[in-house]
């Protein structure tokens, strides 16, 4: 089983049946239609990202959005799944990061934000992203604007503006 | 020419650019007094849904729970939903506005509550299980709540419905 999964490049804890493991699996995050969790799973030896689809119960693969280098905490998900922030530690420095599952790229979204960010949480239609700051020096709330031009996440079948 | 929505836009813009692009960061005014979104106490765990942001706050003394409409500027009441023997952790709001779970901890126990804002009563959803229990989340349309159960020695993930009953989804913690 060990060597099995060895030879899985999959960075997504695909290879276990069932959704909990028995190493931690923590900060569950479910999209707005129900449909997919996003957790934190130590399941593979390093803290990572996994998605699970409960209507299908199977783990879906994030190419590119887990990182050996990285530890990537506290996932949240925009109504349909497309969308998955989440805080990664660049270089000791934490960074809310924003992962589209349709293109399957990852940005980061406070890049130009001096003060300290935790827990980034995503809204339904993608567009919006509260966090806590420290900018005066406590823990406040802050939301974060992707402007009007990005693609929302909307439901299957919904007709395009 | 100045449409109305350029203008609320011109108000919400804030410090994150000085190049007027996205992402920036909306603009929601510090209320000294403790009316607004922030605070001088500290506000924790924001989760935001539609025009809903739930979070917590000890800037009455204890934490609790707060509803913050972010289209009014204004913090909604929850009446029944804090306490003042217990302490509030990690809110999450239905896009509708009606359903807020949290976490309760309360001389030493945690549990996983539900809050309606239509009957304003708050019930307990993990009253069956004995394990700790710690970050709940619901989704947006209401019906999915997703925690934190302490098992085996470790942390396992438990989905439940509206009534606190588990999903059948394999490898689910036993209640």
């Amino acid at each position: 089983m060990v060597a099995l999964a060895g030879c899985d490049s999959s960075p997504t804890p695909t290879n276990s049946l069932g959704l909990n493991s028995r190493y931690n699996d923590e900060q569950p995050a479910l999209s707005g239609d129900g449909r997919w969790l996003a957790f934190v799973s130590n399941r593979n030896g390093s803290n990572q990202i996994a998605v699970y689809d409960l209507r299908q119960r199977r783990f879906v693969d994030l190419p590119g959005l887990n990182q050996s280098s990285a530890i990537a905490q506290n996932p949240s998900l925009s109504l349909t799944g497309r969308y998955i922030t989440y805080i990664i530690n660049d270089r000791g420095r934490p960074e809310i990061s924003l992962y589209d599952r349709e293109t399957q790229q990852s940005e980061i979204l406070s890049q130009r934000y001096s003060s300290w960010v935790r827990n980034p949480k995503i809204s339904p239609d993608g567009r919006y992203v509260v966090f806590e700051t420290a900018r005066r020096g406590q823990w406040d709330v802050e939301v974060l604007d992707r402007g009007p031009n990005i693609e929302l996440d909307v439901p299957d079948g919904s007709p395009v503006q | 020419m100045i449409g109305s929505k350029h203008w609320v836009l011109l108000l919400l813009t804030a410090v994150l650019s000085g190049c007027g692009g996205y992402p920036r960061l909306l603009n929601f005014s510090f209320d000294a007094g403790g009316r607004g979104l922030n605070s001088p106490a500290s506000e924790l765990s924001p989760q935001i849904a539609s025009r809903y942001i739930a979070f917590v706050s000890d800037r009455n003394g204890s934490q609790d729970v707060y509803l913050f409409d972010a289209e009014n500027r204004k913090l909604i009441d929850v009446p029944g939903l804090n306490s003042l023997d217990a302490i509030a952790s990690n809110p999450a709001i239905s896009q509708d506005g009606r359903y807020i779970v949290y976490s309760n901890s309360r001389q030493g126990n945690s549990e996983i509550e539900l809050y309606d804002r239509e009957t304003q009563i708050a019930r307990t959803l993990t009253g069956r299980i004995q394990a700790e229990v710690r970050h709940p989340t619901i989704s947006a349309e209401g019906s999915a709540i997703a925690f934190e159960v302490a098992t085996d020695g470790q942390w396992d993930i438990m989905v439940v419905d509206r009534s606190g009953n588990a999903l059948d989804i394999p490898g689910m913690p036993k209640e």
